[in-house]
């Protein structure tokens, strides 16, 4: 007997534990396993095979029931997962629905979610713009939140290590406040969208629109063709899964790759219910899996663990991972855990038309949908009556536009010859929002889920300085596009709850201190070093860059970091 | 009964829009499998002449031919609500009961213009779904305006 549960406990043991197999999971599966470690990658999903398992990626309009449309009984039945802009009924099946899952919402807070082998990888909007010092500096400089314990010098090699794998298309715009990095041909801008990028050039010092920077293989370098991954061909149906590997994912890219090297055990159908600590060797030893499917308890072991079960769940699994030594979650010494939440203010939007450039017209897709305005507001100096500032989209387009009017013969005329018409121009607002004590995230006492896990509280709110950051996005974006000669220009308030912009982050902060954060530089717990946390729970404040690529660099960077130290015997 | 259920349901495996013969079993019902609208074989005809009356059979064919009257009633039995649901069925027997099967043109013309007509709401639903269903229709993408699934290009200064 005592060499059965000898063998069995090996069978279980591993070098590394990776909690999540999204985008930062199979960034640290894919390095823990280069270096040579064997590791076990646990999702709470299904498996979902590159290509393999994209039943909707070849298929057109026509050949969806509802031609893409939700069905009115499903908006009913997941109001949540339907408020996001990307579910529809070509990728509705790599979307959690709403009752599978529920949580409790204190105030009004979208959580979407995507529990699969690779998670929202697949679904993502695959915009990649690097930090610069004037985000890594701002916490500190305007007093909010803590410092942050690093600087973009000690993240900049690991964003060049990821773009180089992963693929970026963008321009080396040369802008202090967006680092260029390395990266593949840029999708250009269209005629307008240039037309723009020169007004705004030419009357403002600082304000800039370059490319949008996507995580696209625009032309593909050896390293992707090595990961089967071959040119995006502009289909621009990504949240179907991508038959070429056009966009990064962790399942056509880090996970193939990790498995390739033979140390990668992948289990789907894993609930992790918390990590174990052992009080007397004072670290964690590995972690409960409930599995989805039979509810059954195992338990798996390593010497490091990697959390990577997103944001929100991230948090989750360390305030439901209880011991002696940390009544109130793993590593929660000072109480903070699930407190400091931020995300991005999407609040806002802007159009208009222009009637210039109309010897042009667009034909094809662009994957990188258009321009990017960095932000500009409060960089050098404090300058607003609102701190930080706002990042936006921008993009023209001039689709052909049908004439639906009437009936009969003329009508099927109309339909059947569509008509260009003036180009249409667009924008989004990307909000810094401040991370606060009061946006926070706890475990409910009694109520479980099925897996019975705690149901996680949910209590987190926007705040004046969301709302005057909204009002300058108007002001600033209508004088760019009266100077741009653009008309029709209508501002529109954005409802979408906090949660919409996908971007949750923070509740498992970095910081120098462990009296006021939860990880330190190299996003090991304070108090319990063999943990790592490198989703975007990790993050001490926001910036308005989408958030990815920054937890795919810091993932990368701690797994060198952790590996390092098991080399040297001290994890 | 029972054999009837099963024949339906083989013609739901062959795939894409469910259609039966003309003559199935004489029964007076709509030809698809609907949820939560009852439609009559009179009703489902009457819908079939006011779509083709919207997009007529020319020198490509009408809204009859690409069997849009069978997308207007699958789209409105299952992403419609209830309230939506009752205006189209109520629609289409007022449609027969006062109009006794009326769709000219110039009817429909009428109706689209008028904003307090009867029929206003009835109308603008089907004529919508109407030209959903034709504008993605395998038909149209592939003949007509075509959809490209894979372009695999961009230009943003293409010369108009």
């Amino acid at each position: 007997m005592a060499n059965i549960n000898i063998d069995s406990i090996k069978e279980c043991t591993f070098d590394a534990i990776v909690i999540g197999s999204g985008i930062s999971g199979g960034w640290a599966t894919k390095e823990l396993c280069e270096k040579g470690l064997r590791t076990l990658v646990l999702e709470r999903g299904r498996d979902v095979k590159h290509v393999k398992d994209y039943p909707t990626t070849n298929m057109y309009p026509y050949e969806f029931e509802h031609r893409l449309e939700m069905s009115y009984e499903d908006k009913q039945k997941n109001p949540i997962a339907n408020r996001c802009y990307a579910y529809r009924e070509d990728s509705q099946h790599f979307f959690v629905k709403d009752d599978e899952h529920p949580y409790i919402q204190e105030k009004e807070f979208d959580w979407i979610r995507g529990y699969q082998v690779g998670g929202k990888s697949l679904l993502w909007a695959r915009q990649v713009q690097r930090w610069s010092d004037f985000d890594f500096e701002g916490p500190a400089r305007d007093g909010f939140a803590v410092d942050w314990p690093i600087r973009y010098r000690d993240l900049a090699p690991w964003y060049d290590h990821v773009e180089r794998f992963i693929g970026v298309a963008g321009n080396r715009d040369g802008v202090a406040e967006l680092p260029d990095g390395a990266f593949l041909p840029s999708y250009p801008l269209n005629a307008v969208e240039d037309h723009f990028k020169r007004v705004v050039a030419s009357k403002y010092a600082n304000r800039h629109v370059v490319s949008a920077r996507c995580a696209h293989l625009s032309q593909p370098a050896p390293i992707h063709l090595e990961q089967g991954r071959v040119q995006c061909q502009n289909r621009v149906l990504c949240q179907r899964g991508c038959p070429f590997g056009g966009y990064f994912s962790s399942n056509a890219s880090t996970l193939p790759w990790a498995e390739k090297t033979g140390n990668m055990t992948l289990r789907p159908f894993s609930v992790v219910e918390s990590i174990l600590y052992d009080e007397q060797r004072g670290k964690a030893v590995g972690v409960r899996v409930i599995d989805a499917n039979t509810k059954e308890a195992t338990e798996f072991y390593s010497r490091v663990i990697f959390v990577n079960a997103s944001t929100l769940n991230s948090n989750l699994i360390l305030l439901n991972s209880i011991s002696s030594r940390f009544p109130n979650g793993l590593g929660n010494d000072n109480g903070l855990l699930g407190k400091y939440i931020g995300f991005h203010s999407y609040t806002a939007v802007i159009s208009g038309e222009y009637e210039g450039e109309l010897e042009y017209r667009t034909d094809g897709r662009n994957p990188a949908g258009g321009g990017y305005i960095p932000r500009f507001r409060n960089i050098y100096k404090q300058e607003t009556d609102f701190l930080r500032g706002w990042a936006a989209t921008f993009n023209a387009n001039r689709n052909p536009y049908t004439d639906t009017s009437g009936v009969g013969a003329s009508l099927k005329d109309q339909l059947l010859h569509p008509k260009l018409g003036n180009w249409r121009v667009g924008s989004h607002m990307m909000g810094e929002t401040i991370p606060k004590e009061s946006n926070k995230v706890w475990l409910d006492a009694i109520k479980k889920d099925q897996w019975g896990v705690p149901l996680l509280h949910i209590d987190v709110a926007y705040d004046d300085n969301d709302w005057k950051i909204r009002t300058d996005y108007f002001e600033q974006m209508t004088a760019m596009f009266e100077a741009a000669g653009f008309q029709n220009i209508k501002t529109r308030n954005d409802d979408r709850r906090p949660g919409n912009d996908i971007h949750e982050m923070g509740g498992v902060r970095m910081g120098h201190d462990p009296q006021t954060s939860l990880l330190n530089k190299w996003n090991q717990l304070h108090t319990c070093e063999n943990v790592f946390v490198t989703d975007g729970a990790c993050m001490t404040s926001t910036a308005t860059q989408n958030p990815s690529l920054t937890y795919m660099a810091l993932t990368a960077r701690a797994v060198d970091y952790a590996f390092t130290l098991m080399k040297k015997g001290v994890l | 009964m029972q054999r009837r259920t099963a024949v339906k349901q083989l013609f739901f495996i062959a795939g894409g829009i469910v259609l039966f013969p003309s003559c199935w079993g004489g029964a007076n019902e709509a030809s698809i499998a609907l949820r939560k609208l009852h439609i009559n074989a009179e009703q489902e005809n009457l819908l079939a002449e006011i779509v083709e009356s919207i997009i007529p059979e020319t020198d490509s064919p009408g809204g009859r031919a690409l069997h849009l009257h069978l997308f207007v009633l699958k789209m409105i039995d299952d992403c419609h609500s209830e309230e939506d649901q009752q205006v189209f069925v109520q629609g289409l027997k007022d449609w027969d009961q006062e109009m006794n099967n009326f769709v000219g043109k110039s009817y429909l013309t009428e109706i689209e213009k008028d904003k307090a007509h009867p029929l206003f709401g009835f109308f603008m639903m089907t004529k919508r779904r109407t030209i959903q269903g034709y504008l993605n229709s395998e038909y149209v993408m592939r003949n007509k305006v075509i959809y490209e699934l894979v372009p695999g290009r961009y230009n943003g200064y293409a010369k108009v």
